[in-house]
């Protein structure tokens, strides 16, 4: 027999009831009532940026589920339906962080998207650029290439370089080993490192592939050669991303350091 | 003056001419009398025509005058300097007179002993003498400046001095203890004449005092400074072991022990090496105690009050978030690109609820250390931040208190809005709460925040203050859109608000505070109501104005919070230092005011090391003065921050000590082989006050008027006269048988 709390029915008279939603009315009248938001304007927001002719990111729903994963997972307020921005919008400098994906061929950068852009670089914004048609190899497609040469015209000064697994984006929240999204892709992101920050963040594996969903609540896209296992480090490694965008190096901090040594010599994926 | 005559020579023959004449005339009747030895007769002819005849020539060339003239005798000038430093207060070795009585009877005895000379009395303390005040209780200066006394005699247009008398008990800070005979010279040389000195005091009195304290360096918080404590033990005093105590006077409570020592008395003296370290930048006072010794007859300067301008190295911060947002990022981001200041974070990046389909080891969050933070290492800290944070969820109630302390014991903190913050937060009511600059509305069914957009309003104090002035450098009267505010009550006594909501108000009917700033004890604290101020770097206006105006926010808040001095709206000092018993003067030094800035001035000084009225002074500004000093009513020995408020603008805070004696009263041992020596090596003499008297003095200058010259007899007279002599000496020669 199992041990446990016994229910017994309870007879309530209607005299009882009524004053126990009285009483509840009162003690919820004398809280104070919570600042349930200011907006949501500082939550994270994985800003859809179009270039050219583009009209929507690869994967449609990929944003909003990224902001939700963020959410269940995190306390970090982040919006469920994200906004979309072109490059040549003024608007293009509300938010720190945009998210460029696509799987076709980029147009070349107009002047006034290129000058949009190093204005949102100039103020320390951070871009995803997400190659939705990645090879399973981790191939780039036209798109990541594409992406690649227009970014260099927007910020000509300066290189890629690869984020290993000791980079703080791949601790920002999950303990991650490697980048992984829809494909395997290489272990690495590649990054433009500006002022110690990973201002553009390069993704071989299609990363909204992983997240996006159908309304019908099933995955859209299968995650290769993984599975699942795959694509739930390819949501944590974008719950990282969204992590460093709001957060920086808060985990580079040296407090963290101890722990953090010590986990990883635990954690074997 | 007087009237005398007496004969001399002509007045167009100069001395020397004369002196050439009456040589020659001396020369030929040597020559007359050698001469006479080849005579054959009538020697004593010869010799007298002789001499007459020489007389005469003579007379014919001098051409004699009587000279009649008005005379007067004028008494050297002797400049008397007298030493008026708070030394001369201190009785002497019987514990009798004072060295300022004993000063006053030997000037008068010397005045009294020099009838021909003209005595100019001077007191010398700091800068240049000033005429002497007449004697009487004079609290005294607190320098004992010898040095600047003469130098400015030696470079005054006013008659030279034949000599200077120093009247003095020989403690001087100028020439110093171990001046050598080659810098006293150097002293006399300036004006090249004697200087004399005459000693008050033989003899030390008994007493025990903290002769000096020195720091290696410059005092930086949190860092160990090493302090040389010097103790001295004199005048028969029997003491082998001193106590020596350091402590903190602070405004929230009674002075803070920082460290303790005992002091071995060797020879009457010791040297004690403590280490002390302060917390707080800004002006601080530290008392350096001993212990008191039976016997000791001079307990005033048993310690000492000591202002130390502690610098910051670097600034500690705390950051708290309660969630990840944009605005903890901009912050994040502001904080760690400032090299100078020194970050400890602690963001909240997981609630209870949030499911994160991962193991412990999967994750890289550690604990909230908050037991660790709030209880031991707080005061370590130069200000804390907390930014969207609840303090009921993660245990951080039943540290308010603590946070409390931390503020009035000078600590910083700003409380930064969002969901979590303020009434949201469940701050109202707490200790913490009592330290806000606003007030927090913590009544039943109180409204947590207006999420309607707006955008916030200068507030004229936020117009003109200086820590908002490199934000409005950036973005002028602009502001962004806020997406909301934390909703918060009036501004307490004491606060500012800098930024008001636009429509919006307080239950008192004013406009509600958006951004308010306060002192509360030693400490500094802000509230911001709102998480938009990263918009200051991501909007329209931040990409006009390359996203500066955020960091230029922070650098102003933070910068207040530490007490900047670019932020302070004024600057404080005492003018000349503060002695006990004495009104001191506070100078105020203001940015120019505009056409339109307030006037007045109020100073509310209040008493450290013990309960005191406080003080209250008030003043205005004139229109385009950029200083100004305010009078204080005498005030007793200890220690006192003042607090300045301009107009209707933040305060600025400044913390002075008054002295019963000060430097002047640390080492009560007199001095007179110091003034002996001066006398020696200046050709001066020197004597004790019983003697003063006898201190010989320059004789006196005889000076002529009304000189009237007569001629004896007319030119020709003389000539005349020369020449029958001449005439005779010749005819005289002729009958003698020389040629």
């Amino acid at each position: 027999m199992r041990a446990g709390l016994v229910l017994r029915p309870v007879r309530f008279s209607l005299v009882f009831a009524l004053s126990c939603v009285g009483a509840c009315a009162c003690l919820a009248l004398t809280l104070p009532r919570p600042a349930s938001a200011f907006g949501d304007a500082g939550a994270f927001d994985p800003r859809v940026l179009l270039t050219g002719n583009q009209t929507g990111p690869a994967h449609e729903s990929a944003p909003g589920r990224w902001a939700w994963e963020l959410m269940q997972r995190t306390s970090a307020p982040a919006r469920l339906h994200a906004s979309v921005v072109r490059a040549d919008d003024p608007a293009v400098v509300l938010s720190p962080f945009l998210y460029w994906s696509g799987d076709a061929e980029v147009a070349p950068l107009t002047g006034a998207e290129i000058a949009g852009l190093r204005r949102f670089f100039a103020l320390g914004g951070v871009m995803l650029v997400d190659d939705a048609g990645a090879g399973e190899r981790g191939d780039e497609s036209p798109f990541g290439r594409g992406a690649r040469r227009e970014i260099a015209r927007v910020l000509p000064d300066a290189t890629p370089v690869a984020l290993g697994a000791e980079h703080v984006v791949f601790r920002t929240f999950y303990l991650l080993r490697r980048a992984e999204g829809r494909v395997q892709g290489p272990a690495s992101l590649d990054a433009i490192v500006r002022g110690g920050q990973a201002q553009v963040i390069f993704s071989e594996h299609d990363l909204g592939g992983a997240l996006a969903r159908g309304a019908s609540g099933t995955w859209e896209r299968p995650v290769v050669p993984g599975g699942d296992l795959q694509r739930e480090r390819a949501i944590r490694l974008a719950v990282n991303i969204a992590m460093y965008v709001l957060c920086s190096n808060y985990k580079d901090d040296q407090v963290h350091a101890p722990f953090l040594m010590r986990r990883r010599a635990l954690y074997t994926p | 003056m007087d009237h005398a005559t007496r004969l001399g020579p002509s007045g167009d023959l100069s001395p020397a001419v004369a002196a050439l004449a009456c040589g020659l005339a001396l020369a030929s009747f040597g020559m007359l009398l050698v001469e006479m030895r080849r005579r054959e007769r009538g020697g004593a002819l010869i010799a007298g025509t002789g001499l007459f005849a020489v007389v005469a020539l003579l007379a014919a060339v001098l051409r004699p005058a009587r000279i009649s003239a008005r005379e007067s005798v004028v008494g050297a000038r002797v400049v008397v300097l007298a030493d008026t430093s708070r030394s001369m207060a201190l009785p002497d070795a019987a514990g009798r007179d004072r060295r300022r009585d004993v000063r006053d009877e030997a000037v008068a005895k010397l005045q009294a002993a020099a009838r021909d000379a003209r005595l100019v009395l001077l007191g010398f303390g700091e800068g240049p003498p000033t005429p002497l005040p007449e004697p009487g209780p004079a609290a005294g200066g607190q320098r004992s400046d010898l040095g600047a006394a003469l130098r400015a005699l030696a470079a005054s247009p006013e008659e030279r001095p034949a000599a200077v008398v120093v009247v003095s008990d020989g403690r001087l800070d100028d020439p110093p203890e171990d001046a050598s005979d080659v810098n006293l010279r150097a002293l006399g040389d300036a004006l090249r004449v004697p200087i004399s000195a005459i000693a008050t005091t033989r003899e030390a009195p008994a007493d025990a005092s903290v002769r000096r304290v020195s720091a290696a360096g410059a005092a930086v918080a949190h860092v160990p400074l090493p302090v040389r404590v010097e103790v001295g033990c004199d005048g028969g005093l029997q003491c082998d072991e001193v106590l020596v105590t350091a402590r903190e006077l602070r405004e929230d409570g009674p002075p803070m022990e920082l460290t303790r020592g005992v002091a071995h008395v060797r020879d009457g003296k010791a040297a004690l090496d403590l280490t002390i370290t302060l917390e707080r930048a800004g002006s601080r006072i530290v008392e350096i105690a001993i212990a008191h010794q039976p016997g000791d007859k001079i307990p005033e300067n048993d310690r000492r009050l000591v202002t130390f301008d502690v610098a910051r190295e670097r600034v500690r911060v705390l950051h708290v978030a309660g969630r990840p947002t944009n605005d903890v990022r901009a912050l994040r981001r502001w904080i760690k690109g400032d090299a100078s200041v020194d970050v400890v974070a602690f963001f909240i990046l997981r609630t209870p609820s949030d499911e994160v389909h991962a193991t412990q080891n999967e994750l890289a969050l550690i604990p909230f250390p908050v037991d660790e933070l709030f209880q031991e290492h707080l005061p370590s800290f130069d200000a804390i931040v907390l930014q969207d944070f609840d303090a009921q969820p993660y245990g951080l109630e039943k540290y308010l208190e603590n946070i409390r302390r931390y503020v009035r014991r000078g600590g910083g903190l700003v409380m930064v809005g969002g969901e979590n913050s303020f009434v949201a937060g469940g701050y109202a009511g707490t200790p913490l709460a009592d330290v806000l600059p606003v007030e927090l509305d913590g009544k039943p069914g109180a409204t947590s925040a207006d999420t309607s957009p707006f955008v916030p309003e200068w507030t004229p104090a936020g117009a003109t203050s200086p820590l908002l002035a490199p934000l409005r450098d950036v973005v002028g009267d602009e502001l962004p859109q806020m997406p909301g505010a934390n909703v918060l009550g009036d501004v307490r006594p004491g606060g500012v608000a800098l930024w008001r909501h636009p429509t919006r108000t307080t239950r008192s009917g004013g406009r509600m505070p958006v951004l308010a700033i306060g002192e509360e004890g030693d400490g500094r604290t802000v509230a911001l109501a709102v998480d938009g101020t990263w918009e200051l770097e991501f909007s329209e206006l931040g990409a006009h104005t390359a996203g500066r105006g955020h960091g230029a926010l922070w650098d102003g808040l933070l910068g207040w919070l530490m007490r900047d001095p670019r932020f302070e709206p004024a600057q404080l000092g005492v003018v000349g230092g503060c002695t006990a018993g004495q009104p001191p003067r506070i100078r105020v030094r203001l940015p120019q005011a505009g056409a339109d800035e307030a006037r007045s001035i109020v100073l509310d000084v209040s008493r450290l090391d013990k309960p005191a009225p406080p003080v209250h002074v008030e003043a205005a500004r004139k229109a385009d003065a950029t200083s100004v000093d305010v009078g204080l009513p005498a005030l007793e020995a200890g220690g006192y921050t003042a607090r300045l408020r301009v107009g209707e603008g933040a305060t600025t805070r400044y913390d002075f000590a008054c002295e019963e004696g000060g430097d002047e009263w640390a080492d009560s041992r007199p001095d007179p082989a110091r003034l002996r020596a001066l006398a020696r090596v200046t050709g001066g003499a020197f004597a004790f006050a019983a003697d003063a008297g006898s201190l010989p003095l320059p004789k006196p200058t005889r000076v002529s008027a009304e000189r009237h010259v007569t001629p004896l007899a007319p030119p020709w007279s003389w000539t005349a006269a020369a020449a029958v002599l001449l005439g005779v000496h010749w005819i005289a020669r002729r009958r003698s048988g020389l040629a």
